[in-house]
């Protein structure tokens, strides 16, 4: 896939699109609530995703104009670099004697270029020494048994075979490239379909030579180079595959931690919320649970010495959200009323003896009154048919 | 030779299929034919450019040239050879991108012997050469451009 460093402005662009999405995230993070900014944190990656996808394919479907390109030639006007690519074949007497055949033209340079088949598995466990020394006994070997240094020489890379064909490019300037491969991969051999490749992407001529023990060299048909490129296809499909998934499958373990955490922290908030409420509780006095009290016509004296009609108790302690329950002994012959809007208190108060529930949702002190026609002025001052409500 | 950098159209691009990895003088040959393509560049890699060779997009999909993504090949060519052959649109619209696109990239032009009048006005100022140009004839053009146009980006590389 290209490298979205290849130059300047995509590393500007890049940068300023990261920077965009995790201010996005940041954004949802701090202003609305958590799913959002995982959503939006999806939404990000789905569309990263959906990009590397969609470069991907349209690297894999060839879709991009096949340009060729060469270096200018270097050395004068006779000379004639030729560039051979092995690995496994470099043993091949076949091979051997088609080099010596080219080093033998006159003013012609090979470079014997053996990369070192090396699987990722390998790269990333660092077990790159023993291939490396396998490619460097292999070119001595065949060096020492063509025998002319003074026109071939050799090289070995631990980069990819085509990137070290690039680099051969860049230091050798080839003007014929020559591939050498079985017909089929073998283990740590090169691909059969390197040739198709280095043909797609160098200016030069390009020849695909195949070598089998005891047999003379070869070159594949068109049919059979063809399928060596759908194999290519085939492969780097499979391998962007297991990327893909294996990048779904941490994305996913990603958001799955994520949610985890925010989840854990939800919880432990709620806790915290649960025993702080806890606490204040045990720190409140208890509230008895049953209250019993009466009305009573003219039961109190006023300030000006009248008796009034009144509650026996007018004050009420309550938990927020907790049930009271109030036992009231109506002695009047009509019903009088608890009532306070604030509390969302209503209570019926019907002559005899009933008991009533008393619930307050939040804490606050509320004032609570009676609602049915009586002693007008006890209807107007606590203490008499009027009075509060605590709720803690 | 003009300044690549400032001769850049101003919109933003991604330039594809793939940059040089060469030097200057960088020459682009457009062919679509392989084997010609292969060898119009040995030729001028023997005369001392670096090669992009292109078979154009007859049969190969759009050019990006003609989109908006651009071709970072022609971007930084100091010079084109144009052999796509123009009974086709589609090639006569990348004659057209690159005329309009880099005005001061000298092109040498395969032209046909018949040429209407639409392909005349493109091909005006062109270095044109009778199709079908030899190797030898095209790398003689392309050099004899470069001594009136300078070195060919040589100061830049």
């Amino acid at each position: 896939m290209r490298s979205p460093f290849q130059s300047e402005q995509e590393a500007f662009r890049t940068v300023l699109l990261v920077v965009a999405a995790l201010a996005l995230v940041a954004l949802a993070a701090a202003l609305g609530p958590t799913w959002l900014a995982l959503v939006v944190l999806a939404v990000v990656l789905g569309a990263v995703a959906a990009r590397v996808v969609q470069l991907r394919m349209h690297r894999l479907r060839g879709l991009e104009m096949p340009v060729k390109m060469a270096p200018p030639h270097v050395g004068s006007a006779a000379d004639r670099r030729v560039l051979i690519v092995a690995n496994d074949t470099l043993g091949e007497d076949a091979l051997l004697s088609e080099v010596d055949r080219l080093a033998a033209a006159p003013r012609t340079h090979v470079l014997l270029l053996a990369p070192a088949v090396i699987s990722p598995a390998a790269r990333l466990a660092g077990a790159v020494d023993g291939l490396l020394d396998q490619a460097r006994t292999r070119i001595r070997t065949a060096l020492e048994r063509i025998g002319r240094d003074d026109v071939v020489a050799g090289e070995i890379s631990e980069s990819e075979p085509l990137e070290a064909i690039e680099d051969a490019f860049a230091t050798f300037a080839p003007d014929e490239v020559v591939v050498s491969t079985r017909w089929e991969r073998t283990d740590g051999g090169l691909e059969p379909g390197l040739a198709g490749l280095v043909r797609e992407r160098f200016a030069v001529p390009v020849r695909h030579l195949v070598f089998e023990p005891g047999s003379e060299a070869r070159e594949p048909d068109r049919a059979t180079e063809a399928r060596y490129r759908q194999e290519v296809g085939r492969a780097a499909a499979g391998r962007f595959g297991l990327k893909a998934v294996a990048g779904a499958g941490i994305a996913a373990a990603l958001a799955m931690s994520m949610v985890a955490l925010v989840q854990s922290n939800e919880r432990t908030e709620a806790r915290a919320v649960s025993q702080a409420a806890a606490e204040r509780a045990a720190a409140q006095p208890p509230v008895t649970s049953v209250v019993a009290l009466s009305v009573i016509p003219e039961y109190k004296d006023g300030p000006e010495g009248e008796k009034h009609d009144a509650f026996t108790k007018t004050e009420f302690t309550v938990r927020a959200g907790q049930p009271q329950e109030l036992r009231i002994d109506n002695t009047d012959e009509v019903p009088h009323s608890i009532t306070s809007p604030g509390a969302g208190v209503n209570i019926i108060v019907m002559p005899g003896v009933h008991t009533y529930t008393l619930m307050v949702k939040h804490a606050g002190t509320y004032l609570w009154f009676c609602t049915f026609q009586c002693d007008e002025w006890a209807m107007e001052h606590p203490g008499y048919m009027m009075g509060y409500i605590t709720a803690s | 030779m003009p300044n690549k950098e400032s001769a850049a159209h101003a919109q933003s691009v991604e330039l594809k299929p793939q940059p040089w990895r060469w030097s200057h003088p960088r020459v682009l040959v457009e062919h679509p034919d392989e084997e010609t393509g292969l060898a119009i560049a040995a030729g001028l890699r023997y005369a001392g450019y670096a090669v992009a060779i292109c078979p154009g997009p007859v049969g190969h999909g759009r050019c990006p040239l003609t989109g908006p993504a651009g071709c970072a090949p022609a971007h930084d060519a100091d010079l084109v050879v144009s052999s796509l052959g123009y009974e086709h649109e589609a090639a006569r619209e990348v004659l057209r991108e690159l005329r309009t696109r880099y005005p001061d990239t000298p092109l040498v032009v395969e032209a046909p012997a018949d040429i209407d009048g639409g392909l005349g006005e493109l091909l005006d100022g062109c270095h044109q050469l009778p199709a079908p140009a030899s190797t030898e004839q095209i790398v003689v053009a392309v050099q004899s451009l470069a001594k009136q146009d300078g070195e060919l980006g040589r100061d830049d590389a």
